[in-house]
């Protein structure tokens, strides 16, 4: 006992560990409420005078930067592919699992095969199949090709599979078909599983870099990260207006994490439990 | 019984807009990209694809740009990935070892994650300017000035000091909860027998949670090789060069001078390089699960 150092030795180390990641972050918000010429100086970590400048001239330009078109478009897209994903994995984990769990057993193996590929071995042909189905330039091409993720159908088949038969037995006794025992069991029974499928992918494609820098073409389509990335190079030194917008695409997932952390961490950490 | 015999007309319409969609999207890209890797396709030119036969990968061969990328790739990931495994696992031992607050720390930790990647790359392009950025501010009173992304040597490095930064939130969330499930049972008697905290994190935590050690580090590998984002908004690939890595090549093959084919060609080549690595990778562990 005598030998273990004491707690709190152990836990100012991590608070300082933990502050350097979150200091990053509380510079972001902070320079962004400064007045530029604070910026440029950086004599005090505080603004002197506070300013809310920069985020009225991010939202009073529409013409030149369209943020609030981006924001709509990220988050109508990061919705739809969200619930395409979980609606889609949901169904098909619970043929797999549930329907059909002898060939089932087969059509994962056949699965986890095709994941070793990775996506960008995609990219190119993807541009070219989108480009024939004219989808390109259009948020189509970024949801629906979603519902093609094996993620969530893995994820999900491990949940339905520990419903018990019982519970099945009884909603048949009362009538149920597939789709009502689907319905009434198998979706409650996966809930958590279900929100935390959700997250992660609302996370994922509110963040998605690549697909709308490669898929989407006009500048009032885009979503937030790739309209970011395209003026921060029109306006290359103007950081108090780039760290405006910085914040304002960022904030609503931290308040997502905030709200549902419990949900995210867990669904996290399935990703790190192998079977 | 009858469950599992009178549903395969509901199982096949469940599974409708998965497979279809896996079909079109994932299935079909795969084969229509490998097809075209055998194709001289540039798409500017108007003309119809020409069989070309391993043409393109003969081409890849001798390309010594690519060859350069993937070096630097390579690099990007010999750096990161130790990097990145040691921030991680040291954060989860010493937030697992906490009596409270674990909650706390777990978010702060996770918290960069969850921006995109402009906005990481625009905060650290600030934190690095060689004139006005917070870096040298802090290093002024030393009389230094270093050229954090304008240095060919050490543009790569502030790119991989940015990228743990923004991404070990990942593996320690899960190396955080398998700190968590060790038994406590195994910790009391760890303890009987006079363990120190240090001996109870190398002869106990450890060797339980090695297995996901080993995924995490597969995980790291993996994504670091996909890196894209990072150097090509703070660097664009430069300077000389220095920071351009694979998946840039492939996407200026692709996207800027529309070269099809051989961007295919390129994508299969990084992709059976990653597929070794991973296969290296179970062998390695294989072989220690043997061993033990």
């Amino acid at each position: 006992m005598n030998r273990r150092p004491h707690p709190w030795i152990l836990e100012v180390v991590v608070g300082l560990c933990a502050g350097l990641y979150l200091l990053p972050l509380l510079f972001l918000g902070l320079v962004s409420l400064k007045p530029k010429a604070e910026i440029l100086l950086f004599d005090h970590i505080l603004p002197l005078r506070w300013t809310m400048e920069h985020y009225h001239r991010l939202f009073s330009n529409a013409e030149v930067i369209p943020i609030g078109s981006w924001l709509g478009n990220s988050f109508l897209i990061s919705l739809f592919t969200t619930m395409l994903v979980v609606a889609a994995s949901s169904l098909a984990a619970y043929a797999i699992s549930r329907l059909q769990p002898h060939w089932g057993r087969w059509f994962l193996v056949l699965l986890a095969a095709a994941m070793m590929l990775p996506g960008q071995v995609l990219l190119v042909p993807m541009y070219l199949i989108l480009n024939a189905l004219g989808w390109l330039d259009s948020p189509r091409a970024l949801v629906i090709p979603a519902a093609a993720g094996a993620f969530g159908v893995f994820m999900l088949t491990r949940f339905f599979r520990t419903i018990p038969d019982e519970l099945e037995a009884a909603a048949e006794i009362d009538g149920c078909g597939a789709w009502g025992k689907f319905i009434h069991v198998g979706l409650p029974h996966a809930r958590s599983a279900l929100v935390a499928l959700g997250i992660i992918t609302f996370i994922g494609t509110w963040n998605d870099f690549l697909g709308p820098l490669v898929f989407l073409d006009s500048i009032r389509k885009y979503t937030l990260p790739v309209g970011l990335a395209l003026f921060q190079s029109s306006y290359a030194n103007d950081y108090g207006l780039l760290f405006a917008a910085s914040v304002v695409s960022s904030l609503p997932l931290l308040v997502v994490f905030v709200i549902f952390q419990a949900q995210i961490v867990r669904g996290i950490s399935f990703t790190g439990m192998k079977e | 019984m009858n469950r599992q015999a009178g549903s395969p007309g509901a199982a096949v319409l469940f599974l409708l807009p998965f497979a279809a969609a896996f079909l079109v999207f994932f299935v079909g890209p795969t084969f229509f990209g490998l097809g075209m890797s055998f194709f001289d396709w540039e798409m500017l030119s108007g003309l119809p694809p020409r069989w070309v036969g391993g043409g393109n990968y003969l081409e890849a061969l001798q390309d010594a740009r690519f060859h350069r990328s993937l070096l630097v790739t390579g690099l990007f990931v010999f750096i990161t990935v130790p990097l990145n495994l040691f921030a991680s696992l040291g954060l989860a031992a010493g937030v697992s070892a906490l009596p409270k607050r674990q909650g706390v720390y777990r978010s702060l930790i996770y918290l960069p994650v969850l921006l995109n990647i402009t906005v990481a790359s625009l905060l650290w392009r600030w934190f690095y300017n060689t004139k006005f950025g917070l870096f040298n501010k802090l290093l002024q009173p030393w009389g230094l000035e270093l050229p954090w992304l304008t240095d060919p040597a050490l543009a790569l490095p502030s790119i991989s000091l940015m990228t743990v930064w923004w991404t070990s939130g990942v593996s320690f969330l899960i190396l955080l909860t398998a700190f968590q499930q060790v038994s406590p049972s195994l910790y009391e008697a760890a303890e009987i027998d006079g363990a120190t905290g240090w001996q109870k994190f190398r002869f106990v935590s450890l060797p339980q949670i090695m297995p996901v050690v080993g995924f995490c580090l597969l995980l790291e590998v993996l994504s670091s090789f996909k890196v894209f984002g990072q150097p090509f908004l703070m660097t664009g690939g430069g300077p000389e060069g220095a920071t351009r890595v694979a998946m840039q090549y492939i996407y200026e093959t692709g996207f800027s001078f529309f070269r099809m084919g051989y961007a295919s060609a390129l994508s299969w080549i990084s992709f059976l390089l990653i597929f070794c690595v991973t296969l290296l990778h179970r062998i390695g562990s294989g072989k220690g699960r043997a061993g033990k």
